[in-house]
């Protein structure tokens, strides 16, 4: 985008690196964390017995259900961004090109705001109710069904900040040339967001994979997520911190590689339906 | 109901997509199309979120109290408004989440604006640098907050360890009054700029590049590329992020409540932390639901600068 | 071996050795309850957790009645118990742990089935420690009291703070453990030496944690928040000169013995203190007592001790503001679940399942467990402290506003540690707020003179 030559490269390089090292580094500083015992944690020590025994403890203590939470957040926070990247683009697709009644358009975007403005705090209640009554209280689809709705919001509006960026002309060229308003779409609109695609994507999926308020109070045991899991070393009279600090990197890592596969996987899916 | 939303789930549509070879249900489709992309996000907004509002509206203007197992709901408007116009620690919340929002996210921009345009500019190592930088928003909340308390801890902390390797007086940072927000600030800061980065990063990715390659054949500066070509063009991102960014500035909770509970004194008292004393912790349901009408509505008034971005974004 | 399995196995040893050494008794043995329907229990993540896991374990074993335990991290439980009762349908939880200071709001709200409704023959056994009445009701007073009340639930444990104090410090410098507040004070002089040690810790975060950590210094002075809620006398009493003295003791102390951010100390900051060596004398619950013992979370293995809390002056009593559970059975919960939470309230309290759950690591509710051999044992030398301590055990703000009395103490009482009012000044205006609160809920409140500011 810039071109970067010379002294402006080597500070651009610079600035670049200083983030990343300020962004990163609480980071590795909590990694670090995790291969201590709780006393090496609280001194502060740089100095100290390195030990597995906060994720052995983590993974495999009797009363840790760590790897069934991982597995139950791999399942909602993927299957919700799945299902909220579809709902979500489709709307910001419809609201952005199709003719909507500017009040329609309007009252529809103002009302996802609005909904996003709900302290979590006031819905927890009567989603219980809700979700009680349709049977899908404490499973994984309820909580899906949940995440789809709370991200609905921004993928909505990001992905029409990104539809708007197109100009209209690629697509109206496309249509006076006999093309249908479905293919316009899948192989003209859809390709050319692909970006914004992945970072919609991206964001419901770090959303959904650390919502707590929700999934605390629609979940059981054997449906709770990892935030959840993670916030039972946060206790009364103790905060666990190498237990915690462990979870953390157990439950960042997998996210990570999860939406590395996720990002290729869209650019895939949509070079495809745009050759087509 | 619920079986309409079926009828229209997003898989269905999906499905729609690949029965390419079946002509009549894609044309079925296209000649209804704007219903069939609306359709189900606004049964879904319609089931899921109609009526946790209307609750909302409800409640705020009753006093609910429990009696046999049972609800009692006593209508009292005024008594609600009274309270809201004589909580003292409503104001001083509402003006420490105004001075939070201001700084963290107007930071917050700035930084994930460069940090954006820089790595889009880079040429090799995109794809890492981008995860790489996505790592605080990945990081569970309740994680990062009592992390960053151990990192601030006046005696043991990392932060003031590293003061004291060059020389300077350790700070508390959480127990000073003047300190205090400011360091849940720099903790905002830390979480959320990759959130601002990750939007305006897809945005720069997906400009057309012959605009800025004309431009910068005719002989602009990168200045120049910066402040007339990229920023305007990336002004629907923009908007997007900011106006997400101050809506999440806005309910700030579990930073504040893991950091200092809203002390020392009112220092960082913030409009969600009261809300979850007064509706959850007093268990007061009718005056915390206007508690939490009354935030929005100041997230609302807040945003009425954001509303015209909100139109550029809507209709250019 | 893993510390922390330890109580586990130390628990299996146990009751193995009870077995082998034949020690079985007819009378002795865990009590027969019969065939239940499985149950389900809400329970918060705490350091107690694996001692009570260890005794469910153990019921299951013994009975071979299913218990479920839905493990849920303490800022859920009151909105997981909620959800539960006030919903219709029925409860998913047979059994909810809810917090002392929660309870009123499950009583009066008429949520909990009285335990004598399900089974009349229940009681609780008389070495049950009474923990201030708190699983108690009476709906006509609005008060929790077993003189009149309804029996509505029994404790889990009963936490209370203690003074803890380095042994080896003391005996090093020849002091003496503190009777007094002042004593305090007077073994700060020798011990406070920033940042290297930190003469007296006590909690000043703003919120529950300086109001609790208050109370044992409000109880002993003789100052209370209300005159009489038993019998419906609202006055507001907090700005008495009692609590003034109180709060300038408090503060005394915090200024004489405490960090430089005495004003953010949270429960968590304070056990660090501890546990890292710096902190020579502390009050903290007891609960936290088993980290100071665990190599892998602390440097002062064995050098804690405990003692009953610092006094207002030798002859007063020592401020004991109870921190408990209470396990109530919802009233929306199925027969058959109700049954059987009750047949695992009895078997709970025997002698012997509460034995093997302090082994475990609880906080047994039972007098006779803490007078048992467990005392004698250095892993449980808190034990005597406690059972000194705990006849003066107080439910405090014992009524339906107390969320929001505590709220408003808990920032006034930290405004005037951080300076910003004098003691006086934050006693009065948190008069004002209780006066306020009261009038807003129709108590039949009142005020008594204001402190001079």
């Amino acid at each position: 985008m810039l071109a970067l030559r010379g002294p402006s490269k080597a500070a651009a390089y610079t600035l670049l690196a200083f983030g990343i090292f300020i962004i990163i580094a609480p980071f590795l500083w909590v990694a670090l964390q995790s291969f201590k015992y709780q006393i090496a944690i609280l001194q502060g020590a740089w100095i100290f017995p390195p030990t597995w025994f906060n994720y052995l403890d983590v993974l495999y203590s009797p009363r840790s259900d760590f790897p069934l939470n991982l597995w139950n957040s791999i399942v909602v926070a993927t299957v919700s961004t799945v299902c909220v990247l579809i709902v979500g683009t489709l709307a910001a697709y419809s609201l952005s090109r199709l003719s909507w009644k500017r009040w329609i358009a309007r009252g529809f975007l103002a009302w996802t705001l609005i909904f996003n403005m709900i302290p979590p705090l006031t819905l927890i209640g009567p989603w219980y109710l809700i979700f009680r009554e349709i049977g899908l209280y404490q499973t994984l689809s309820g909580l899906i069904l949940a995440h789809i709705t709370l991200n609905l919001p921004m993928t909505i509006w990001m992905m029409m900040a990104y539809f708007n960026e197109i100009p209209i002309e690629i697509e109206d060229a496309a249509r006076v040339d006999g093309c249908r308003r479905v293919d316009a779409f899948w192989r003209i609109s859809l390709p050319l967001v692909a970006p914004g695609l992945i970072a919609a994507g991206v964001l419901a999926f770090v959303f959904s994979w650390n919502e707590f308020a929700v999934a605390l109070n629609l979940t059981s045991r054997a449906t709770a997520t990892v935030p959840v899991a993670i916030a039972r070393f946060a206790q009364e009279y103790e905060i666990q911190y190498g237990q915690m600090a462990a979870a953390s990197i157990l439950s960042t890592i997998p996210a990570l590689v999860l939406m590395f596969f996720g990002q290729r996987f869209v650019v895939q899916g949509l070079t495809m339906g745009a050759v087509k | 109901m619920t079986r309409s939303a079926d009828a229209e789930s997003p898989a269905a549509i999906e499905a729609g997509f690949h029965l390419k070879h079946k002509a009549g249900l894609v044309d079925f489709i296209d000649r209804h199309f704007k219903w069939f992309t609306l359709g189900p996000a606004a049964l879904l907004l319609l089931f899921l979120t109609a009526y946790p509002l209307i609750d909302l509206f409800a409640m705020s203007v009753h006093t609910i109290s429990f009696s046999q197992a049972k609800e009692i709901w006593t209508f009292t408007p005024l008594a609600n408004l009274r309270d809201l116009f004589s909580d003292d620690i409503f104001a001083i919340a509402l003006w420490n989440t105004l001075v939070f929002a201001v700084i963290s996210v107007s930071v917050e921009m700035v930084l994930g604006l460069a940090l954006a345009i820089l790595v889009a500019s880079v040429t090799a190592g995109k794809g890492l640098i981008r995860t790489i930088l996505i790592v605080p928003i990945l990081m569970p909340p309740v994680a990062i907050g009592s992390m960053w308390k151990l990192m601030f801890n006046l005696d043991f902390g990392v932060i003031n360890q590293a003061l004291m390797v060059v020389g300077l007086q350790p700070v508390d940072w959480l127990g000073s009054l003047s300190v205090a927000l400011f360091s849940i600030i720099i903790v905002d800061i830390w979480h959320w700029t990759p959130f601002v980065f990750l939007i305006l990063f897809a945005a720069a990715e997906g400009l057309p590049k012959e605009v800025i390659e004309a431009a910068r054949i005719d002989g602009a500066r990168n200045r120049d590329l910066v402040f007339k070509i990229i920023v305007p063009l990336m002004k629907p991102a923009i908007a997007v992020a900011l106006l997400f960014r101050v809506i999440l500035a806005f309910k700030v909770f579990d930073e504040v409540f893991l950091l200092t509970s809203g002390g020392p004194g009112t220092s960082t008292e913030v409009v969600s932390l009261h809300l979850y004393k007064v509706f959850f912790e007093e268990n007061q349901i009718g005056y915390g639901a206007l508690l939490s009408l009354a935030i929005i509505a100041a997230t609302i008034a807040f945003l009425w600068v954001g509303q015209r971005a909100a139109t550029a974004v809507g209709r250019r | 071996m893993k510390p922390r399995y330890f109580g586990r196995t130390l628990l299996g040893v146990a009751v193995g050795t009870f077995l082998a050494t034949g020690q079985v008794l007819a009378d002795e043995s865990f009590l027969d309850v019969g065939k239940q329907a499985p149950i389900t229990i809400l329970i918060n993540a705490s350091p107690w957790y694996d001692g009570f896991e260890n005794v469910v374990d153990l019921y299951q074993k013994q009975t071979g009645n299913k218990v479920n335990l839905e493990v849920t991290p303490f800022p859920g439980m009151l909105q997981k118990g909620r959800d539960a009762v006030r919903n219709p349908g029925a409860s998913p939880y047979d059994l909810i742990n809810i917090n002392s200071t929660w309870t009123i709001e499950f009583y009066s709200g008429g949520f909990l089935e009285p335990l004598k409704e399900i089974d009349p023959d229940f009681k609780l056994p008389d070495q049950v420690y009474a923990l201030g009445d708190a699983h108690c009701w009476d709906a006509a007073k609005q008060f929790r009291t077993c003189k009149t009340g309804k029996l509505m639930g029994f404790p889990p444990n009963g936490n209370v703070e203690l003074l803890y104090y380095r042994s080896d410090v003391f005996k090093q410098k020849g002091l003496k453990v503190p009777k007094t507040f002042d004593d305090v004070i007077a073994n700060c002089k020798v011990l406070q030496n920033p940042p290297k040690s930190y003469g007296y810790l006590q909690r000043g975060e703003k919120g529950d944690s300086i109001y609790y950590d208050w109370m044992a210094y409000m109880l002993s002075y003789g100052a209370s928040g209300v005159r009489d809620a038993e019998n419906g006398d609202f006055t507001v009493t907090i700005n008495s000169p009692q609590a003034k003295a109180a709060l300038d003791k408090f503060l005394q102390v915090s200024h004489a013995c405490a960090p430089s951010n005495a004003g953010t100390l949270s429960q968590g900051d304070l056990i660090q203190l501890i546990q890292t060596g710096k902190g020579m004398q502390a009050q903290a619950v007891v609960a936290s007592f088993p980290n100071f013992d665990n190599p892998q979370k602390s440097a002062v293995v064995g050098k804690m001790d405990a003692a009953v809390l610092p006094l207002a002056k030798p002859d007063a009593k020592p401020g004991v503001a109870i921190g408990s559970w209470v396990f109530g059975i919802p009233k929306n919960a199925s027969d058959a679940g109700k049954k059987g939470a009750i047949a695992f309230a009895k078997w709970f309290l025997t002698y012997k399942a509460q034995y093997a759950y302090a082994v475990g690591g609880g906080i047994p509710v039972r007098k006779d467990v803490f007078d048992s051999d467990l005392k004698q044992k250095s892993k449980f030398r808190w034990m005597q402290a406690y059972e000194d301590e705990i006849p003066y055990g107080k439910q405090v703000f014992g009524y339906a506003e107390s969320a929001e009395v505590t709220n408003a103490l808990g920032l006034r009482l930290n405004q005037a540690l951080i300076g910003q009012l004098s003691s006086a000044q934050a006693l009065n205006k948190a008069a004002d707020d209780f006066y306020g609160i009261f009038k807003k809920h129709g108590r039949k409140t009142g005020r008594i003179a204001a402190l001079p500011e």
